[in-house]
């Protein structure tokens, strides 16, 4: 079983959201600012190589077409550009030089992926609308066209059908959806799923609602497209057979997870509140939790020198530890109130777990889709980490709550 | 000048904004009928009670429990509640402290996220009835115990408030 | 800490765990504006429900979360008209410097002593299980804090009373 890579990309930042090139060697990430960096690997550490700044809102998400080699950056200033590597005319060196997205959209844009075939790809908005964005030669632009009906409020994720036409999308109505995204100068008329047969532009293959009224923070596809499953703020993950028709509902004793995704047909990893990546396994019959791919306990007993390399070296941890005892102490105001703590009276200031904090967004890193070997999270307190997916440590149904509620409760 | 136009909420026009009513599903049945249910479980628990048997009284109670307040007869909704509510905490008061880990490991992941429900409205309603809040908090610990956070990340979210 | 307190203070502490869920969330009302939707209350869809932990009538908890920042309100006991004063100055005098806590609102909501407004930023920026602590050891503290006030204040006007009346005890 191989360690988790650990790098600390930043301090006190959190990372937003992150995306791999096609073979790993360079990273896009956003510092929770309006800037989207590149780094590039060198051994065992990121180095910071661009900085693509085109934003003036938070960046809220990336994507990194692996075979075109372009990236598609969403904002909360309500746009999104398309960044393509071309030659400067004066210098000559290759530059990263931005598209302007016409979205149409008057809301901040929440979510953006590329299409499997990366010849469309969709942004989720807080407008109540998904754009489906295509390239329109004849204008040099991009182009979309909006999926409105029957969003009634912010998308938060949206996920791609393998068939590069189906879009599933979920948020903050509560609602996982299913639309058809066919756009007719851009694809091929879709051959039959169990999603449907005829399915012209923005037509409503399913509609799943969240067991107990939590926001959908995140959908996904399984490898093969035919299930769907969904992550909600109810602590709930909800895998869909459409052809079922059945939904395995898994009701969680921890806090909400907000990120999945698929490493199998039949496995999801999924991450959240509770800052370590669990794994779920199942099949058409019925699905469960199987276990963490983080292990709080072996952490605590050797004292974090399990991390990998790169910042998250013990002594980069202990500064950390240090850094942010002083730094919360500052903030908060502590020492010179009457009737407040003081920041001596409780020792712990660390997590067992790898993450410190909300852990973000999970991504396939390693593999093919249908058999992902390794992931890639990151979260809130600005660390990115690469787990082995079959590196995970069983937790029982029934020890899960009792351990993570230890853990909480502390 | 007029400024009254200032303090005019644009935002309920908006056809697409989600109204508090479109969050859940209502209860299907109509407040009569619920309150006709709810009388005759609390006539069952008493004698689940006087047996004894706790569990089955609180899975007869935490199972379909009324919930959302009915607009069109918003009075007997309130009533069927707080009878349903003064049905439970009959049996979280009737309940030793010592058996409450044991009764809420035997209830079902539904029922225990009703109970987390019931126990928050109990305490929104302190000196109301014979609810003690101490019995409240007390369950409280014990179901956070078994149930987890998760258990109370539902009581927020879910708007089938009971 | 006593028997009694523990349950109320560990059941604040889980439901400010649950609570405190956040994540960054641009209005959907106002363009580009990104705001504690819990003040807003403009879109019902991301409020959730408010809950409430009592030990009794005088001492309660208010929690309202939302998806990027919650709202906590603590109604302190007052037993009697001098800690009803004492309460009253004790807030007030850390409300007026409510930037220096960050977490602190400067009035407290209808009903309540003193409210607490965290938001995604917060959270992001601070270890959650810290501010929990804190509020958890403000809630602690400051009914230790109110009634050694009260002694104090007692104590004095003793004296005041004393060193009066030692002028007619001739």
């Amino acid at each position: 079983m191989a360690p988790p890579e650990v790098f600390s990309l930043s301090q006190q930042t959190p990372v937003t959201c992150h995306a791999f090139n096609a073979d790993r060697t360079q990273l896009a990430v956003s510092l929770n600012s309006s800037d989207v960096l590149i780094y590039a690997r060198e051994g065992n550490d990121w180095k910071h190589i661009d900085t693509l700044s085109e934003h003036d809102k938070p960046v809220t998400s990336i994507d990194w077409a692996p075979q075109s080699n372009r990236i598609v950056t969403s904002a909360q200033d309500r746009n999104a550009y398309v960044w393509q590597q071309t030659p400067d005319p004066q210098t000559g060196h290759t530059v990263w030089k931005p598209t302007l997205v016409l979205l149409r959209i008057n809301r901040a844009a929440t979510y953006v992926r590329w299409s499997p075939n990366e010849d469309k790809f969709a942004v989720a908005s807080g407008a109540r609308a998904i754009a489906i964005c295509s390239f329109d030669p004849e204008g040099d632009w991009w182009v979309s066209r909006l999926l409105k009906k029957p969003i009634r409020s912010t998308v938060l994720s949206v996920d791609w059908h393998p068939n590069n036409v189906l879009l599933a999308a979920g948020g903050v109505d509560m609602k996982a959806r299913v639309f058809s995204a066919y756009i007719k100068d851009v694809d091929k008329r879709p051959g039959p799923s169990v999603w449907g047969e005829k399915l012209p532009f923005n037509t409503i293959c399913g509609e799943y609602a969240s067991p107990a009224g939590g926001w959908v923070h995140d959908v996904a596809f399984s490898p093969s497209g035919d299930v769907l499953a969904f992550a909600s703020h109810d602590s709930s993950i909800s895998v869909v057979y459409p052809g079922g028709p059945a939904v395995h509902v898994i009701k969680l004793s921890i806090l909400p997870l907000v990120t999945l995704a698929w490493t199998t047909e039949e496995s999801i990893v999924a991450a959240g509140h509770d800052c370590q990546p669990l794994v779920f396994a199942g099949n058409q019959g019925g699905w469960e939790i199987i276990g963490s791919l983080d292990d709080p306990h072996a952490n605590k007993a050797s004292g974090g020198s399990r991390s990998g390399f790169g910042g998250a070296s013990p002594v980069g941890r202990l500064n950390s530890a240090a850094f942010n005892t002083f730094r919360n102490a500052a903030e908060r105001g502590i020492s010179n109130v009457p009737g407040s703590p003081t920041a001596s009276s409780s020792n712990e200031s660390e997590l067992f777990t790898i993450h410190q904090n909300t852990i973000t967004s999970v991504r396939p890193y390693d593999g093919v889709p249908g058999n992902v070997t390794r992931v890639s999270t990151s979260g809130v307190d600005g660390k990115l980490v690469v787990w082995d997916v079959n590196a995970v440590t069983p937790i029982g149904a029934t020890g899960l709550a009792g351990k993570l509620g230890k853990m909480q409760l502390r | 000048m007029d400024v009254s136009f200032r303090k005019i909420d644009i935002d309920q026009y908006d056809e697409d904004a989600l109204l508090v009513t479109e969050l859940y599903e209502a209860d299907p049945r109509d407040p009569a009928q619920a309150l006709n249910d709810v009388k005759q479980k609390a006539a069952a628990v008493r004698s689940s009670l006087a047996k004894g048997d706790i569990v089955a009284a609180l899975m007869l109670v935490l199972e379909d429990a009324p919930y959302g307040p009915h607009l069109d007869d918003a009075k007997v909704a309130s009533l069927c509640a707080n009878l349903h509510l003064q049905t439970l905490v009959s049996i979280l008061n009737s309940t030793k402290s010592s058996e409450i880990p044991g009764v809420v490991k035997a209830l079902s992941t539904d029922a225990q996220d009703t109970l987390m429900k019931y126990l928050y409205k109990g305490m929104a309603l302190p000196g109301w009835g014979d609810v003690s809040g101490s019995v409240l908090l007390g369950w409280h610990e014990k179901l956070t115990e078994v149930a987890g956070t998760g258990c109370i990340v539902r009581a927020m979210t879910d708007r089938r408030l009971v | 800490m006593s028997n009694v307190l523990r349950p109320y203070l560990s059941a604040v502490r889980s439901t400010l765990t649950a609570a405190l869920t956040l994540e960054d969330f641009s209005s959907q009302v106002v363009e580009r504006h990104n705001k504690p939707e819990v003040e807003v209350g403009a879109s019902k869809e991301v409020l959730l429900n408010p809950l409430i932990i009592s030990r009794n009538e005088n001492e309660r908890v208010l929690i309202e979360p939302s998806i990027n920042s919650i709202r906590l309100s603590i109604k302190i006991k007052q037993a009697d008209e001098i800690e009803r004063i004492l309460c009253h100055k004790f807030t007030r005098f850390m409300m007026q410097r409510a930037e220096s806590f960050i977490v602190l609102r400067r009035k407290p909501v209808k009903g309540y002593d003193i409210s607490f407004l965290i938001t995604n930023h917060q959270t992001d920026t601070m270890l959650k299980h810290k501010i929990v602590d804190f509020i958890i050891q403000f809630m602690e503290e400051v009914d230790k804090e109110i009634s050694e006030m009260k002694l104090s204040l007692n104590a004095r006007a003793r004296v005041v009373a004393e060193s009066y009346l030692a002028a007619f005890n001739v």
